[in-house]
């Protein structure tokens, strides 16, 4: 049971490389935060310095309102989850689970007690006189759970905990490691690269990119009012597609010749965003993009088209239901609503309207007509 | 999948039983030998089959002093072991403690520290016979346990294979330590030192045969026969002067200085090849 | 990787028993070999001059210092090429087999354990010229033996005892290699229709190479050091120095004779000959190894 601030972090390493730069956050009591990025992006590291395994350089952590900045792992009153689990190979199940407890002076009855109690919970009963090498993966994972657990810390550290796990196992875990957090209400750190199991894990996301915040909010806000390009490309599964806009005479020109006529738009636009799950067939002459199919993925319940605007290289990858029949070469009309449109001037940043209820819409298709 | 040939498995087989017999041969012969008194060995050419003696040559030599030495083969065999064990266990603790402080620490000086360390394994104890004779005189260790061991423990090989072995060790292991709030010392009483057994039981093979088997230290540094090993004590007993050599109590030592050695290097024969072929690697 | 970073003081206390082993007995020997090299004592060691280069100089012109040179390099090849090629062999041998390898390795391998210089004696039996079993078999064929008259019998007596010794070794290295070899290579080979023969020598021993280059620096310094025992136990350097190696010669200069200067000479440049093995070693094993 804790809150969590970081107030301006950053982390250098001696040879000068920046891994993190100015990261502000602040963590509600039982929240559970899931921090999401490319790989290289720092989130691990972040991870590493709230643990206190990695120095912070600059700025400030606390937990409770204390600074802990110079406190050892130990004393932070954390536990963590390794992505390899980091059992302690010689030892079984139960002493894996004692061990902090042991070195905190936890009297022995106590420990089994909290041991036992722990299993419980986790379903682990019958294994706690395994060797971690005798458990399969799922179990290991689980085990690396209950040491967590078992300690009652005040903040749980998650770094990717599930990556070394199936597809089917991965699932299970992820709502598990819900139920858990929330029964329990303990703070939890969660760090993936996964945006799925990041969309369903969070209350709250944060999308980091080349060491800094891209963007924290919940994951609903995060999916539908992205803060930067990289934020909408990086949530949403398959990415948003992104056109490149020109001014042009009749307003803004896409690639394949269709203008678009925007108004009420703070700064200048230079990409425009539309996911593949929001552009729809349409018979309208108004239809914003005349695509080619070149290639079909069909999942089952939808069907994902890989086209191109006609007459042109520019990709688009649109989602349709899976119960439409498609042929490669086939040609289509594609339109999205207004509301579903998003606009990012150069520097990568979302470009807001600035209301909605002036006398006509604010972005208007045009036909495609040169 | 392989292509069975029968007829070259069985020739196989053959060479090697056959090599087996030969490299066994000399060990034979001087079983042979130390059953027979000296007087039936010299009527011809040793014998290749058991004398009348049976285990008697074995029972004088441990019991009784041994011609110019003085000394009893016991006393020789219990200064082997206590020289072998020394230096085994003088070696992988002093070991075990450095290659952490180098593997596990960051602090200043750590680089030197360990280039000091690295260059030892340059230059084995021959080379250098002369001054460490002259310094272990000095400290006044000539004829003396202490002399016999510590200048062989001088050499990092120990230290550099439980180097190459906690670079193995992965790291979220001791992250994971200091999280559940183990220090230092916590971290290699609890996790490191169970985890390396194996490697402790592999070195101290290598390390006992090593220490057993010196030859030209213990040969210099003991004048007084009482700290003389086994293996050293074999030459003065072998070349006795204007005498006719006693082979059959040269035998006998000789069978008794190699059977510890063996008996380990059988005995634990699966870690001594792991600890062998891994650390070379 | 992570590393205790707070703690100042706990490092040198775990290297202190290293550091002082090592300082004593090996830099302090070290150092004063390289004084001592450098000066000329008199007999009593009373009192010492300084020589400079002389010291090395006089050991280079000794032709006594040559001739161990040569015996040296005849030994050392000998040893090496013999105790490599017969493990080897014996190693295809038991990979052959597959059934049975681990037990062969067992019968194999306790040669090792046994000291260079009992090695020495019990060899030194079968050689006896009175009443040794080979010398004995030598004599039936007309060869007169006696390694205590004979230079070139002593040199191969020693050399016997040595590679005896020196295969066991060798031959594990040489199994764990060839059994680390994927299968699959040398099946590709077969379909490819190459025979055992020259899938052997095209694909097995092109693999093998490293360990091969590996045991050849091991055997070598096997050769020029652990070999003392085997050389003194048996035949003391003789006859006439027909034996005497260069570690021998530091042993006699420096122990026997007392001419601590050409000991110290003989030793640094003894020094700088392992120094450069060594270096060779490690060249192959960092390419080996990743960190």
């Amino acid at each position: 049971m804790a809150t969590l601030t970081l107030d301006a972090l950053n982390k250098r390493y001696p040879n000068g490389n920046a891994a993190l730069l100015g990261i502000d956050l602040s963590v509600e009591d039982g929240e559970m935060i899931v921090i999401v990025g490319p790989s290289g992006c720092g989130k691990s590291t972040l991870l590493r310095c709230l643990a206190g395994l990695e120095t912070i350089s600059e700025g400030e952590l606390k937990i409770d309102g204390e600074r802990v900045n110079e406190r050892e792992p130990a004393e932070r009153d954390i536990a963590m989850v390794f992505q390899n689990y980091a059992l302690y190979p010689h030892m079984s199940v139960a002493e894996n689970m004692a061990y902090a407890l042991k070195n905190r002076g936890v009297p022995k009855p106590a420990r089994e007690a909290k041991v036992r109690e722990t299993a419980r919970v986790l379903g682990l009963e019958a294994l706690l006189d395994r060797r971690p090498r005798q458990l399969s993966g799922g179990q290991r994972q689980r085990v690396a759970m209950g040491r967590a657990i078992v300690r009652e810390p005040k903040v749980f550290l998650f770094d990717e905990p599930l990556s070394n796990l199936d597809a089917a196992l991965r699932v299970q875990m992820r709502l598990e490691i819900r139920r858990l957090q929330k029964r329990l209400g303990t703070t939890a750190i969660y760090v993936t690269h996964d945006q799925v199991e990041a969309m369903t894990l969070a209350d709250r996301l944060v999308v980091m990119n080349a060491g800094r915040v891209e963007q924290i909010g919940t994951p609903m806000t995060l999916y539908q009012r992205p803060a930067t390009r990289f934020v909408a490309g990086f949530i949403g599964s398959p990415a948003m597609n992104f056109l490149p806009l020109e001014q042009g005479a009749a307003g803004w020109r896409l690639p394949g010749g269709a203008c678009l006529e925007l108004e009420g738009f703070e700064g200048r636009p230079s990409s425009l965003g539309v996911r593949p799950e929001h552009l729809r067939e349409s018979d309208a002459e108004t239809a914003l993009f005349d695509v080619r199919v070149e290639l079909i993925e069909p999942l089952g319940a939808d069907t994902l088209a890989y086209c191109r605007l006609d007459g042109t290289a520019t990709p688009l990858v649109v989602r349709l239901d899976g119960a439409r029949q498609l042929d490669e070469g086939e040609r289509l009309r594609l339109d999205a609503g207004i509301d579903r449109l998003h606009l990012f001037d150069a520097e990568g940043r979302r470009l807001e309207r600035r209301s909605l209820d002036h006398g006509r819409a604010p972005l208007l298709p045009l036909s495609a007509s040169l | 999948m392989r292509y069975r040939r029968p007829g070259l498995d069985l020739l196989s087989h053959a060479l090697l039983l056959l090599s087996i017999a030969m490299f066994l041969f000399p060990v034979w012969m001087a079983l042979t030998a130390a059953t027979h008194t000296r007087a039936e060995l010299y009527t011809g050419i040793a014998p290749l089959w058991f004398g009348g003696e049976g285990i008697d040559n074995f029972i004088a030599v441990l019991r009784d002093p041994v011609g110019r030495l003085g000394v009893s083969v016991s006393q020789l065999l219990f200064n082997s072991l206590v020289m072998a064990l020394g230096i085994a266990v003088g070696k992988i603790v002093i070991a075990i403690l450095a290659a952490y402080a180098v593997v596990f620490f960051r602090f200043r000086g750590r680089m030197l520290c360990f280039w000091a360390i690295f260059v030892t394994l340059m230059l084995p104890v021959e080379v250098r016979i002369m001054p460490t004779y002259q310094v272990v005189s000095d400290l006044g260790l000539l004829n003396s346990y202490a002399g016999l061991i510590l200048p062989l423990i001088a050499s990092a090989t120990a230290t550099f294979l439980f180097r190459q072995f906690y670079l193995t060790v992965p790291p979220e292991l001791l992250e994971a330590a200091r999280v559940d709030g183990a220090g230092p010392w916590k971290f290699l009483c609890d996790i490191l030192l169970p985890l390396s057994k194996t490697n402790v039981a592999a070195l101290f093979v290598i390390m006992f045969l090593y220490g057993w088997n010196q030859y030209l230290w213990p040969l210099m540094i003991t004048t007084d026969t009482a700290y003389t090993t086994a293996v050293v004590s074999l030459k003065q007993m072998a070349t006795g002067g204007d005498n006719l050599v006693p082979w059959q109590t040269v035998m006998a030592t000789a069978l008794l200085a190699l059977l510890p050695p063996v008996a380990v290097i059988v005995t634990m024969q699966r870690y001594f090849v792991k600890g062998l072929v891994d650390s070379e690697k | 990787m992570t590393t205790f970073q707070r703690h100042r003081f706990t490092p040198w206390l775990l290297l202190a028993p290293q550091l002082v082993v090592i300082a004593v007995f090996f830099f302090w020997p070290a150092s004063q070999a390289l004084y001592q090299s450098l000066y000329v004592q008199d007999p009593f060691g009373l009192s010492a001059t300084f020589a400079g280069l002389d010291n090395f100089i006089q050991v280079l012109v000794d032709p006594e210092y040559r001739r161990a040179l040569g015996v040296t390099v005849v030994f050392s090849a000998s040893v090496a090429l013999l105790a490599l090629s017969v493990a080897l062999l014996l190693a295809v041998l038991a990979d052959r087999v597959v059934k049975g390898a681990r037990g062969y390795r067992t019968l194999l391998v306790w040669p090792y354990a046994v000291a260079p210089a009992v090695a020495g004696v019990l060899w030194m039996f079968l050689f006896d010229p009175t009443l040794g079993v080979l010398s004995a078999m030598l004599g039936t064929l007309g060869v007169d033996w006696n390694h205590r008259l004979d230079g070139g019998q002593a040199l191969a007596l020693v050399i016997i005892a040595s590679v005896w010794k020196q295969v066991s070794y060798n031959f594990v290295f040489f199994l764990a290699g060839l059994q680390a070899i994927p299968k699959s290579l040398l099946e590709a080979a077969a379909i490819d229709a190459a025979g055992p023969w020259k899938r052997f020598w095209t694909i097995t021993f092109p693999l093998l190479s490293p360990t091969t280059f590996f045991l050849l620096v091991m055997n070598t310094t096997y050769a020029f050091f652990d070999t003392f025992g085997t050389i003194d136990a048996t035949t003391g350097g003789g006859p006439g120095g027909a034996t005497r190696t260069l570690i021998y010669k530091v042993f006699e200069d420096g122990f026997v004779g007392y001419d601590l200067g050409a000991s110290a000479a003989q030793s640094v440049i003894l020094m700088l000959l392992v120094g450069a093995l060594t270096l060779v070693q490690f060249r192959y094993i960092e390419r080996k190894v990743h960190y």
